[in-house]
């Protein structure tokens, strides 16, 4: 385990700071002259016993160093107190600047699944206490290696399909994990996979994640980062399912194997004509119904490209051999339905044949490593380049009815 | 629904015996007995019953949903677990909880928009200032341990539709037992699959005649019915040998009996509302106003 420092997984039990209890208090008593004091003590032996349980759980961690700062988010060090070689990262959540908005929806959502999530291949959420300036913290699993973007693009790392082998079966089964709590992620992109100090691969920024919709309700489509987003969405649809991860999983699979993004759009229609050219048009033929989507841009009929077979994947990723092309050929089935789900996908002969996947400690490591948290300063679903700015996230509230 | 319920954190922290309920509440009552004595409350029950209509009337204008709403309840409950209800203004604390399940039930609404529909039904309770509901917000999710996410029966009811094949009749109105549920302790008291179950049975049992829309609650549908107690026999039976009544009650028999669904609990649940149903009589709305109104306004001005 990575820096794993405490016998309960769980996350333990976590008060309000006085402080917002009094100003709610205090609300009650919008009005109030003189009674305030009084209402003060009451409330204050009150909240005794729940305000040292979050004093000892505050208690137990020492913030040091900051290691990011994001839109809604500061990223420290921290470490036990009682142990100073076990680290942790200290998510500072900034409410106080989100007040006027109440906290945002990825705050909610990274708490609110983390809390129940527990897997080796999913970061784990250790505790979370608030502070006296009203900052809920959240205590993660602190992860050092960087992430999987970083050894992709480290043209001094060499790694070959073993590697890429057992940092895909680390990936499925977080995301397998995911889908079987009824948990869809949208967001997965090697930026998002971050690398533990013994080379597990933990899915981390739960910020875009939600529950299956429940059958016939709408979700937004404004989901995902551009590169690893699935035709379904592109074209707009509104109800989805597990299948938007595993076609995200097929293009971080690609981007392993080539080292650069797979399909690498510039707007969203380009990254449709990208997707078209790279595995064939999208017609009522190979996927019934595609035409009825909202955004669905009918091609040009002259230049009609058929769907790529099995020899183009081995053509295009001849490192992943026979076997491991057939498994990317079917994570990025254009049509959802058939796509491989997650399980599927684990079910697929690839991950036991020859070769077997690297043991974790023997898995290429970059040597002077991005601390955690340093690219806080984009928002989940941006790419890491001006030029999208802005490309993936609207979460406008039009969109989620 | 999210994550599994067997390892949430709904049954880990959320989930407690009768006996530990009444603790807890005992403990809120003898810390601040005076404020107990002066501001007397209604049935927390019928409070319940207040804050649901206050619930539904906030959400009118947006589109919400049902389950947001029922989520709602459920953390007016464990907030008012961890604090006197005397020592709050209801009318926050429910507009917070009703913003916060809205976000969490992926409906979310404009803060400001939550706090002028709040403002317009209540505009000596709740300030323009919509910061108030931003700092209650947080006091809500630390009071809950930022344990966010509510498993509720009505999953469970869709997905035994078609195994027990019921009828859309008996499924609106095992929806609106649900919904009556939620202004008892129940969700605090039984997993969410106990309570699909008993609002299934009772919607087979104490089928109502003649059947029709049920308007959210299953109250005036039931009552008189339940009752009468021919049910709660039938009830009786259901823990006795199978092979009497009618076929279709036969039949849910057998499956309990096969499911291992702790049917001592499914009786009790139904005890529960059956007294839901006859305390309801003595609703007052008016009443229920009054007090809290009382509670709130002369705290400000007594102390």
């Amino acid at each position: 385990m990575a820096v794993s420092p405490f016998a309960s997984r769980s996350p333990s039990l976590t008060v309000s700071s006085p402080n917002a209890a009094l100003r709610l208090r205090a609300a009650a008593a919008q009005n109030a002259s003189g009674p305030v004091a009084t209402a003060k003590s009451v409330y204050s032996a009150d909240r005794e016993l729940t305000e040292q349980l979050n004093d000892d759980v505050r208690q137990k961690y020492v913030k040091d160093k900051r290691l990011g700062e994001g839109t809604y988010a500061i990223v420290y060090l921290g470490y036990l107190r009682d142990n100073p070689s076990s680290y942790v990262a200290i998510k500072k959540i900034k409410v106080n600047a989100e007040y006027k908005d109440g906290l945002t929806m990825d705050a909610i959502r990274e708490v609110k699944y983390l809390q129940e999530l527990s897997h080796p291949n999913v970061i784990a959420l250790h505790d979370v206490f608030s502070s006296k300036d009203q900052n809920l913290n959240l205590v993660l699993e602190f992860l050092p290696r960087g992430d999987l973007e970083m050894l992709i693009k480290d043209t001094a790392i060499h790694y070959g399909a073993a590697d890429v082998k057992a940092w895909m079966g680390m990936l499925a089964r977080g995301v397998w994990f995911c889908h079987e709590n009824f948990v869809l992620h949208r967001d997965i992109k090697p930026n998002n996979l971050l690398i533990a100090s013994d080379g597990e691969v933990k899915l981390a920024d739960f910020g875009l994640a939600r529950s299956f919709a429940d059958p016939y309700l709408n979700m937004t489509h404004q989901v995902i980062t551009r590169w690893y987003r699935p035709p379904e969405l592109l074209y707009g649809a509104r109800q989805y399912s597990g299948a938007v991860d595993v076609w995200s999983m097929g293009m971080v699979f690609a981007e392993l194997l080539l080292r650069i993004p797979f399909v690498a759009g510039n707007t969203d229609v380009d990254q449709i004509t990208k997707i078209c050219e790279a595995f064939g048009t999208p017609t009522e033929e190979n996927w019934p119904g595609v035409t009825e989507l909202p955004n669905y841009i009918p091609p040009d009929n002259n230049h009609l490209i058929p769907l790529q077979g099995r020899e183009f994947f081995l053509r295009q990723f001849p490192t992943a051999g026979p076997v491991g092309a057939d498994l990317l050929m079917s994570m990025c089935a254009l049509d959802p339905r058939k796509r491989s789900t997650a399980v599927q996908a684990l079910r697929h002969a690839w991950w036991t044949i020859e070769p077997r996947p690297t043991k974790n400690e023997d898995l290429p490591q970059k040597s002077g490593a991005k601390k955690m948290g340093e690219d806080l300063g984009r928002r989940g679903g941006e790419i890491d380049d001006g030029m999208f700015k802005n490309a993936a996230r609207q979460l406008d509230f039009g969109a989620m009815k | 629904m999210a994550a599994n319920y067997w390892a949430s954190t709904q049954r880990r922290h959320w989930l407690f015996s009768r006996e530990a309920l009444t603790d807890v509440r005992e403990r809120l009552r003898e810390k601040d007995k005076v404020t107990h004595s002066q501001f007397p409350l209604p049935d927390q029950r019928l409070l319940n019953i207040y804050f649901n209509q206050q619930l539904i009337k906030l959400g009118k204008r947006m589109t919400t949903r049902q389950q947001a709403i029922a989520t709602a309840q459920v953390y007016l409950k464990r907030f008012y677990t961890k604090n006197e209800i005397r020592q709050t203004n209801p009318y926050l604390v429910l507009t917070t909880a009703f913003y916060l399940a809205c976000k969490m039930e992926e409906c979310p609404q404009h803060i400001r928009f939550v706090v002028g529909e709040a403002r317009g039904l209540w505009p000596d309770f709740i300030t323009p200032d919509v910061a108030k509901l931003g700092e209650c917000e947080f006091a809500l999710i630390s009071e809950m341990h930022s344990q966010l996410i509510v498993h509720h029966p009505y999953r469970t009811l869709s997905e035994l539709q078609t195994e027990l094949a019921l009828t859309s009749d008996e499924v609106a109105l095992a929806w609106s037992v649900i919904n009556d549920h939620y202004l008892t302790d129940l969700p605090l008291l039984h997993p969410p699959h106990v309570i699909a179950i008993m609002a299934i049975i009772v919607a087979v049992v104490f089928k109502p005649s003649p059947p029709g829309a049920y308007l959210g609650s299953a109250q005036t549908a039931l009552a008189s019915t339940m009752r009468e107690g021919q049910g709660m026999n039938m009830l009786a039976a259901l823990t006795d040998k199978p092979g009497s009544g009618p076929p279709k009650i036969q039949k849910l028999v057998a499956w309990l009996a096969e499911s291992e669904v702790d049917i001592k609990a499914v009786i009790e649940c139904t005890q529960e509302l059956l007294s839901l149903y006859e305390v309801w009589e003595q609703y007052s709305e008016k009443h229920c106003k009054e007090l809290i109104g009382r509670m709130v306004k002369s705290k400000n001005l007594d102390k």
